[in-house]
């Protein structure tokens, strides 16, 4: 039984439809990452998870069972547009959030500062949110989004606006929840991410399912289209190979666009006749490639 | 429940906290000391005037052939409290030429005033003029005494002879009448009231009514403002996914009821330590105000009026904060509850003297006006006890019909961004969210 669980869900506002029969399921331990372009309707998705509003058709299930308010204790929000009280100290508003999802104060309290720990920035405890620089105030959002423990956390946008180094922070602790066995709904516009934290997908499309499953086994249905090469000279006639469409010279070789896998043998073979060849790889496509592949296409 | 209560002590406490709410409070307390010291400060003032030597105050008049003029001076000779001394100028025959001089003395500062006589008929009392560069139009010490004299010597010239002086005494004794509000139909509220307890419930009544338009509007106004910044500040989100919106704005409602109460209790404790001070009793004795007796059932109903009329201001106003998504468009949003609520406050305040008028029992059965208005009939009109528990029901039901509506305008507002909806755009949100 998986933790979330949605069933041809739809929404409908006015005579536009929000979203058109998702089927998704998070399982414990699994972060999800559910892609789209804006306006694809990834965030009304993650509204009806989060019970603020209901779907017109299909059901959402948590544990097996509907939802219910006592599920606002179970649940935990990281929305896309940030924001907290400007005006109040961290440490009240984090535990007054946390009290609100049915935390006790002693509790709330002993878990932020073990947050504030894992950032780093203890300090933070009785600073007021407007004090703290932009990329703070979001990792105290996160904080309001983990504080209580929740069982299926929604993160709409969870690395925006952060530098490398604080993305990287981030990255690990949401593992690191994730290891704690929480199931993760995550949508994001970074595929590299994706490609590092998710094992399944969903990626939407004006409001529909365009692509969804396992993320290696979405990969292997794209062709490989593209090769790297690396000789220790020039190789001549690669472009005569047919099946060939792109051959671009690097520093150290070529990256060679193909439209049919069978053409990898034969640069190899081309290749080999000619020069020593130190590197040659048949790259998979990347997530990035395969959500313009999937989203472009349908732009047309 | 539990949650509701976190919001409450939430609320209150940074409420309380701001520097606006302290700012406003000791701006309060400083204005209500201010005002009810400036009664004794201004009897500071007055009894210099009357405790010092003083000031001879001359009236002149123009000797006439009645008589009067002579009489008049003979009049505040025999006074012995008086500062007034009547000056006889001798009449020309002109009475231009002798006013002409006695404006000069005016302008010299020789005389206060003068009296000009108007010609008499048949014989009768003529009718006076008094002219002078200050004249009150209510009225002063000097025109009262005057008109005083004027009185005492019109008896004269009229009985002549035929009274004793202790007869005339007598009739110059001015005619004791106290005032009691006899209620016509007995068991109805504001019965039976001494000029004592017509006071204490006047100044109560005006105190009423003051703080309930001072703390409703300025709780309301903040309710709605608060509401408003959670949702430009998009915290909103996270709320709404941890509690419901219904103990959400009820929380909101009853955390600010408790900071309007908190400033009640200021007001209160002010007033109470300044009017126990020894110099502001003497006041009050001095004025026949004594706030012992104030009735305490109409406290009890003011109370029952002004916590009902709270809460349909304020779920209204946190109605209104869910649907505009930025504080700038705030004070446009909340206009039309603002007019409706200093109808309220004015309905009655206008018609404090005369509060049995139909205006003033239309507005006590309206929701939005009665909470001011029965206050009004309570403590100084006349109602029937059915009418004030009518009255109660009907703002009992409109605050479970405005609080319902509220609710879902809040359920449906708080997640609309962009610009402030119109009820037809939020009554389609409210389908397709299905609220």
């Amino acid at each position: 039984m998986n933790a979330l669980k949605l069933e041809q869900v739809v929404k409908v506002y006015g005579d536009k439809r929000a979203v058109n029969q998702i089927n998704l399921e998070v399982g414990k331990g699994e972060i999800y990452g559910l892609l789209g372009a804006n306006g694809a309707g990834k965030t009304t998705t993650m509204r009806m998870v989060l019970g603020l509003i209901y779907p017109d058709e299909g059901q959402i299930q948590y544990n097996g069972k509907g939802y219910s308010k006592e599920l606002n204790r179970l649940m935990g929000y990281l929305p896309e547009e940030r924001g907290l009280y400007p005006k109040i100290k961290v440490s009240e508003q984090l535990v007054y959030l946390a009290q609100l999802r049915g935390m006790s104060k002693a509790d709330a309290d002993r878990s932020l500062k073990y947050w504030l720990d894992r950032f780093n920035v203890p300090e933070y405890y009785d600073k007021r949110i407007e004090e703290l620089s932009k990329g703070n105030q979001q990792k105290m959002q996160f904080i309001a989004a983990v504080i209580h423990k929740p069982q299926i956390i929604i993160m709409d946008e969870a690395f925006s606006g952060l530098d490398p180094v604080n993305v990287e922070l981030l990255k690990e602790t949401v593992k690191e929840v994730r290891d704690e066995g929480a199931s993760i709904l995550f949508s994001t516009h970074r595929m590299e991410h994706v490609e590092e934290l998710c094992q399944n997908i969903t990626i939407l499309h004006k409001s529909n399912t365009v692509l969804q499953g396992n993320l290696k086994e979405i990969k292997r249905q794209f062709p490989r289209e593209s090769v790297i090469l690396g000789t220790d000279g020039e190789v001549a006639g690669l472009d005569q190979i047919t099946g060939v469409t792109k051959v671009d010279r690097l520093e150290t070789g070529y990256k060679i666009g193909i439209s049919d896998e069978q053409a990898a043998q034969e640069i190899l073979r081309m290749a080999m006749q000619q020069r020593t060849v130190h590197r040659f790889e048949v790259v998979e496509p990347t997530l990035n490639q395969i959500f313009i592949k999937a989203v472009g296409e349908r732009h047309e | 429940m539990s949650n509701m209560k976190t919001i409450v002590g939430f609320t209150f406490k940074n409420k309380v906290r701001t520097k606006s709410f302290i700012v406003t409070t000791i701006i309060l307390l400083l204005l209500v000391t201010a005002g009810i010291n400036s009664l004794y400060v201004m009897s500071l003032f007055n009894n210099k005037d009357e405790g010092g030597p003083a000031k001879a105050e001359v009236v002149g008049i123009v000797n006439d052939t009645e008589g009067v003029a002579p009489a008049l001076q003979d009049y505040y000779k025999k006074q012995s409290n008086t500062n007034l001394s009547i000056q006889i100028y001798d009449g020309s025959g002109d009475p231009a030429a002798d006013e002409t001089k006695l404006k000069q003395d005016l302008a010299a500062k020789k005389i206060a005033g003068y009296l000009v006589a108007t010609e008499s008929e048949d014989g009768n009392f003529p009718k006076f003029f008094y002219k002078s560069s200050n004249i009150r139009v209510t009225g002063d010490s000097t025109t009262n005494s005057l008109e005083t004299a004027l009185n005492s010597v019109k008896t004269d010239f009229i009985v002549e002879d035929s009274l004793t002086d202790a007869q005339k005494q007598q009739l110059a004794e001015p005619v004791v009448m106290d005032l009691e509000q006899v209620a016509v139909n007995e068991g109805n509220a504001g019965t039976n009231q001494t000029q004592e307890q017509k006071v204490a419930a006047y100044i109560l009544v005006y105190v009423m009514l003051f703080l309930f338009f001072m703390t409703a509007y300025m709780t309301g106004n903040m309710i709605a403002a608060e509401v408003t910044a959670e949702k430009s500040s998009r915290i909103m989100e996270i709320l709404i996914t941890s509690v419901s919106p219904l103990s959400q704005m009820f929380g909101k409602v009853i955390g600010m009821f408790l900071v309007g109460l908190t400033q009640i209790a200021v007001f209160v404790a002010t007033v109470v330590v300044n009017l126990s001070l020894p110099h502001n009793l003497a006041i009050l004795e001095k004025y026949h105000i004594d706030m012992s007796e104030i009735d305490p059932m109409l406290l009890i109903y003011g109370i029952v009026f002004y916590i009902l009329g709270y809460f349909l201001f304020a779920v209204l106003f946190a109605a209104i904060g869910s649907m505009v998504s930025r504080t700038e468009e705030l004070g446009q949003a909340i206009m039309p509850i603002t007019f409706v609520s200093l109808a309220a406050f004015y309905i009655s305040m206008f018609s404090i003297s005369t509060p049995n008028t139909m205006l003033v029992k239309v507005a006590s059965f309206i929701p939005f006006t009665s909470p001011t208005s029965m206050i009004l009939r309570l403590g100084l009109g006349e109602v029937a006890y059915w009418e004030v528990w009518l009255s109660i029901v009907f703002l009992l039901v409109a605050i479970f019909i405005c609080g319902w509506l509220s609710a879902k305008i809040y359920r449906t507002g708080v997640l609309m961004y962009g610009k402030r909806p119109t009820w037809k755009e939020l009554r389609k949100a409210m389908k397709a969210y299905k609220i």
